[in-house]
């Protein structure tokens, strides 16, 4: 029994507050056994959280004092002692994997420091590229959601920066492209193989990233002359968004089918006010968005109805 | 939607009461389900809003293109057309499928009342309580989650719009503690709420939701250091009046979890205050953490979710707007970090004893 169910049986019955609350409390509301376990992770993740941020205040502040040796050694102590306590096996694998990611967090300081000795610049893109090198076998160990996030944000940001500092001649659809092919990838790997496992915020984020990529590069690409990178994007698109539906029908997840048609109508939107011009087509562009978001919905409903007596 | 056998098994679960007998309306319980607007997947609910929004937006891009604007009356009469055309669709057919149409015809309704209104050079501050009065007497004739949602945006923007343009930025500390105290209003009382069928149990879900936004939004204003030169003079009430609200949430949770020793209760009460002493120059804080344990009480996942993402935006802000070197930063967060920590390990063995009870 769900919030809804109770909303509407106390709407037409006579169930009193005692009992509604009672319901609700029983039914919906967390019990103390889930507050307890959200208490914990939440402070150490808290705990976990600020004092990882303090060291990267402490070595961002660059003590002229300290000579490179200690500041070597100071970021590299911290490292070795969050990974031992990471590996600690008193405490439960929850709390192991919120040390590890702060952990994971301490290497790209010590990538930092390093960069600050040696002057090799703090957002050059090796510096992204060594950090996510480096925490590959952590992340695949932990296997940590979390952690899995923090890795793909890295591997994002060194791409987005090997692209502004070295590759200068990639146009922008081709970098949104690349991004769209790397994260779908890992979508599409989850999905196939360790769906069951992984938690469903983790996986619909990327697939949103993925999905504004894919959006991003084919609006850019129809505004901008027409060349034959936005054809392959448009390909690999086509390709990924009939794989994502016929996912999201198979297994009757509404993300799929609700967020890439409204990628779709966002496309054709941009393909609408790029080829025609004049009042008229605003109009026009008013009455295509209201009239297809509400047959994507109605086609949704109509799915979700039949799934429901399917099962 | 719910089959009759479902809800014949569901009104099963439910034990009878202790006095008189348990009376309810199959057909009436089967029809809600059947036309059920209130509880649709989160995905339907984005859809629709998107949908409306942008719809609303090219057609307003039509109008300033067209110069349909020049009409102050025309786009009064056009405007009011409007919300009361999104009404009729909803009365008239009340399905899910026209709330983008309804949802558009709504916001563009009132967009064209308001430029209306500016047009017929009223003042911004008419506008805004004409924006509220029409908001509040459509409320009346609908109930539907989208247009009440929108409602509360609406009547949300206008008081954001009168206090921004009477540059009175104090209110909006007034105004943030209001919208906490709502929001934990709805959140202890829901059981009452609902159970009084009277108008708000209707509004419930859509009035939380949009609240919910509302309050965020106003965090956000506060947590920017001279953003919209919100003066710091008065911060302190709203950090003051949050802090007391999240004490008071310790005391239910408290009695709640059944820890009826003294020592500890007074123990937490006062590390309580100790992790939100340093919030007190951002409140924005302490309202996204009273938003993540409300939300996490009544199990709500939208606001949970949000809660942790500006919780840790407003920590990240207020850090960076600090004004005081990057070590002394570095050395408040390490203690603040270490204090967590030591807090979690203070509390990880006594917590567990309680647990296995």
């Amino acid at each position: 029994m769900k919030r809804q169910d109770i909303h509407i049986l106390s709407r037409h019955s006579n169930l009193s507050e005692e009992r509604i609350e009672k319901l609700l409390k029983d039914r919906v509301y967390h019990d103390k056994n889930a507050w307890y376990k959200f208490l914990r992770i939440f402070m150490m993740s808290l705990g976990v959280g600020l004092t990882v941020s303090g060291i990267v205040f402490f070595f961002a502040y660059n003590w002229a004092d300290l000579h490179k040796f200690t500041k070597i050694g100071l970021s590299q102590s911290i490292l070795l002692a969050s990974t031992m306590l990471a590996i600690y096996p008193k405490w439960n694998e929850k709390i192991r994997n919120v040390i590890l990611l702060g952990a994971a967090v301490l290497v790209g300081v010590s990538f930092a420091v390093f960069g600050q000795i040696y002057q090799t610049g703090a957002n050059a893109y090796d510096f992204f590229l060594a950090w996510t090198l480096f925490i590959s076998l952590w992340v695949w160990v932990g296997n940590f959601a979390p952690l899995w996030l923090l890795y793909l944000l890295l591997i994002n940001t060194t791409v987005i920066l090997y692209a502004e500092q070295i590759a200068q001649g990639w146009k922008e659809v081709f970098i949104c492209g690349l991004l769209f092919v790397i994260n779908a990838m890992v979508v599409i790997f989850i999905e196939k193989f360790g769906r069951a496992r992984i938690p469903g915020w983790f996986v619909y984020t990327v697939a949103l990233g993925a999905i504004g990529y894919a959006t991003m590069g084919i609006v850019i690409g129809i505004f901008d002359e027409p060349t034959d990178t936005f054809i392959q994007l448009l390909i690999f698109a086509l390709v990924a968004y009939i794989l994502g539906m016929w996912h999201g029908f198979q297994t009757k997840n509404g993300f799929y089918l609700s967020a890439l048609p409204f990628s779709i109508i966002i496309m054709i939107t941009a393909w609408l006010i790029k080829s025609t011009e004049g009042e008229a087509m605003l109009l026009l562009v008013s009455l295509f968005i209201i009239g297809s978001v509400t047959l994507t919905i109605k086609i949704l409903l109509n799915l979700q109805k039949k799934w429901k007596h399917e099962a | 939607m719910k089959l009759r056998e479902d809800i014949q098994a569901m009104i099963q679960i439910i034990p009878p009461p202790d006095e008189g007998s348990w009376i309810f309306d199959e057909e009436s319980i089967l029809y809600a389900y059947q036309k059920d607007d209130d509880h649709q997947s989160l995905s339907v609910k984005i859809l629709s809003v998107f949908g409306g929004l942008m719809g609303s937006l090219a057609f307003l891009g039509f109008l300033f293109i067209a110069g349909l604007y020049n009409s102050g009356a025309s786009l009064l009469f056009f405007g009011i057309l409007f919300i009361a055309a999104a009404i009729w669709l909803h009365k008239k057919y009340n399905k899910i499928i026209m709330d983008t149409l309804s949802v558009a015809f709504f916001i563009i309704g009132f967009l064209q009342v308001g430029f209306g209104c500016l047009q017929l050079d009223l003042t911004v501050d008419f506008v805004c309580f004409v924006c509220i009065i029409v908001v509040l007497v459509s409320l009346t004739f609908v109930q539907n989650y989208m247009l009440s949602f929108v409602s509360v945006l609406i009547i949300h923007g206008s008081i954001l719009t009168l206090v921004l343009s009477h540059e009175a930025y104090e209110f909006l500390h007034l105004y943030d503690v209001a919208l906490a105290g709502s929001l934990m209003y709805l959140s202890f009382q829901e059981a009452k709420i609902i159970a009084s069928k009277k108008l708000l149990s209707k509004l419930y879900n859509p009035l939380k939701t949009g609240l919910l936004f509302s309050f965020l939004s106003v965090l956000t204003l506060l947590s920017k250091r001279g953003f919209f030169a919100v003066s710091s003079e008065y911060i302190w009430f709203s950090s003051i009046a949050l802090i007391a609200m999240i004490c008071y949430f310790i005391h239910r949770l408290l009695i709640f979890l059944e820890l009826r020793n003294n020592k500890s209760r007074i123990v937490i009460y006062l590390l309580t205050l100790l992790a939100l002493l340093p919030t007190v120059w951002s409140p924005a804080i302490t309202g996204a953490l009273l938003v993540i344990l409300l939300s996490f009480m009544v199990h709500h996942r939208t606001g949970f979710a949000l809660g942790i993402v500006f919780f840790i935006y407003f920590i990240a802000l207020y850090y960076y707007d600090l004004d005081i070197t990057l070590l002394t930063k570095s050395i408040l967060l390490c203690t603040t970090g270490l204090f967590f920590v030591a807090l979690y390990l203070y509390t990880a063995q006594k917590m567990k004893t309680n647990e296995e009870v």
